[in-house]
């Protein structure tokens, strides 16, 4: 299958020597979805951005189908569609009014403009709203209009960044389904997303991005299945870290073990059969936890693997600093 | 051509639909008409030569059209659109982006006929002549709108260097010395000798003249070339360097 987006060692460094993204290869297939999973500050934006011919890379090359980003960035544009992190609408025009300014954007006029700006609104359920200002609009009506606003020529790529973010779980379930109905109609579509769920859901396949570099890239469940084993999670609860991993000790079919934060995840082959063993051991050493529990490895679990730490604690523990400022 | 219409038009439909951006920007230029011509006008009764028999209004209606028409809103709407990311969108757009521009400068055009008609009528109303005539008052217009959107072009200059709102607002305040370092109380021949050489040194100066040339004295050609080649040049100055500083943008 020939390829929709291609990135070679692309980099991207800001002022103060800060690498936003350090060398990163890509070949996203014509037709799938790919996921662009990191926490924040990862280089996911970056890269879009990149991508979008909005930002010139510092070194590396990018390709949006034959056509090199810096290169032909006007071609490029007209091929993809974009829908930015920071939803970009004008409040003071209607729903109606900023599709049908985009379409002008794009070459798209008169009667031609009137019939794909109604077939749009209809597509993410706008109709109703569509004569008023955008201002008025809620979070997820933003989104669907942001959303509608970047399919008005049909692109062949469509860059969304993290499109659900901030969303209630009913608007994500409606991006979700929005998402598959145009990739469903042939549009390659790159999702960037801090949802481990999203990606797992949504994306044929992910790459995973931390600190400005890809630490994984495959299928979901290739990800998932590369580890191999099940993971037996030890809530903390207070109980001592080393206290409680020199209790557990060697376990037949161990892995590895990682401290994440508050719990201990353990790598094994037979998560389910060394549950009991793990809980006896605790209970002799006389070490309270607060749960044992076994999974299937989840994407998560991959990130873990890669990076040393757990994108569900990076974002709770953002979401706390974010509430705290 | 047609992306240009179409952001214009959108901007336009913005001052519309944003009256509380441009109704301030007219309480200066008329508190001060009224305030000056309040306080002078006895000072400088209609025999006062340079007056041309006409009230001190005629003399001061120039200055309250600078002020009317000189604003930073595009400069504004443009970092605001940055702020919102609606800019990027545009960007991303397969269009030129020194469209972008020559929209925000449309709906300066068009702000700036607007507030530059309301003044003149307040000063009719203070009992003020054209002495052109409805044409020079029509040209009277167009020029003060003409240069609003000339000077445009430093707001959406610091827009697009400091992506900051408070900075691109601050940016009206350079303003204040170009307009009284001008003849915009008296002549330039009633200023002191170093007041006389800095307004004569200041474009805005001749701006002001050919202005008050069609008010006072009718139709003087040689003030009147002078004013359009200024709002010319600084028009085009300006606006090639915003055009740049777009272009620029991120690159």
């Amino acid at each position: 299958m020939s390829s929709a987006i291609t990135a070679c060692d692309l980099r991207r460094t800001f002022k103060g020597e800060i690498e936003a993204v350090r060398g990163i290869d890509l070949d996203v297939a014509r037709g799938e979805i790919f996921g662009f999973l990191g926490p924040n500050g990862a280089g996911k934006t970056t890269t879009v951005r990149m991508l979008c011919t909005l930002l010139p890379p510092t070194s590396g090359s990018a390709r949006v189908g034959e056509l090199d980003v810096v290169a032909e960035p006007a071609a490029v544009r007209r091929r993809i569609g974009v829908a930015l992190q920071e939803i970009g609408l004008d409040p003071l025009q209607t729903g109606r009014e900023l599709l049908e300014l985009q379409c002008g954007l794009y070459g798209i006029l008169g009667a031609r403009a009137q019939a794909r700006v109604q077939e749009l609104l209809e597509l993410v359920g706008l109709l109703d709203a569509a004569e008023r200002r955008t201002k008025t609009y809620s979070g997820g009506m933003k989104r669907r209009l942001d959303l509608a606003s970047a399919l008005v020529h049909s692109p062949g790529v469509l860059f969304l960044d993290e499109p659900t973010t901030g969303l209630d779980p009913a608007s994500r379930l409606t991006i979700w389904e929005e998402v598959r109905r145009i990739n469903a109609q042939g549009t390659t579509v790159f999702l960037t997303t801090q949802y481990l769920e999203e990606a797992d859901q949504l994306c044929d396949r992910v790459a995973i991005i931390d600190d400005g570099r890809i630490v994984a890239q495959g299928t979901p469940e290739e990800l998932k299945s590369q580890l191999g084993h099940d993971v037996v999670s030890v809530e903390l609860h207070g109980a001592d870290l080393a206290a409680t991993q020199a209790a557990i000790g060697e376990l037949e079919g161990l892995d590895r073990v990682v401290a994440g934060s508050g719990a201990l995840a353990l790598y094994l082959e037979d998560g389910p059969g060394s549950i009991a063993e793990i809980v006896r051991r605790l209970d002799g050493a006389r070490i309270r936890v607060g749960a044992v529990s076994v999974a299937r490895p989840s994407l998560d679990d991959v990130f873990l693997r890669a990076t040393g730490r757990r994108l569900e604690g990076d974002r709770e523990e953002s979401r706390r600093e974010e509430a705290r400022a | 051509m047609t992306e240009t219409l179409l952001l214009g038009r959108r901007a336009v439909r913005e001052v519309i639909r944003l009256p509380a951006a441009t109704i301030p920007t007219l309480f200066i230029p008329l508190f001060f008409l009224a305030v000056n011509i309040g306080q002078i006008s006895l000072t400088f009764p209609s025999t006062t030569p340079f007056l041309h028999g006409q009230g001190y209004v005629g003399f001061q209606l120039p200055v309250s059209l600078m002020f009317a028409v000189c604003t930073a809103t595009s400069g504004l709407a443009l970092v605001t659109e940055i702020e919102l990311g609606y800019f990027d969108k545009l960007l991303v757009a397969p269009i030129r982006r020194s469209a972008i521009i020559f929209g925000r400068l449309a709906a300066d055009l068009v702000r700036g006929l607007a507030v530059a008609t309301l003044v003149l009528l307040v000063a009719l109303a203070f009992g003020m002549q054209v002495r052109s005539g409805v044409p020079g008052a029509l040209v009277l217009i167009a020029l003060a709108a003409l240069w609003g959107v000339a000077y445009a072009g430093i707001g959406m200059l610091v827009a697009l260097h400091t992506r900051n709102v408070q900075a691109t607002n601050a940016s009206f305040l350079v303003f204040f010395p170009l307009l009284f370092l001008t003849p915009n109380f008296v002549p330039f021949e009633r200023l002191t000798p170093l007041m006389e050489a800095l307004a004569r040194a200041n474009p805005v100066s001749y701006v002001i003249e050919g202005l008050r040339s069609l008010v006072l004295e009718g139709w003087v050609l040689d003030k009147l070339a002078i004013c359009c080649g200024v709002i010319l040049l600084t028009g085009l100055v300006l606006t090639w360097l915003s055009v740049r500083a777009i272009d620029a943008y991120d690159r």
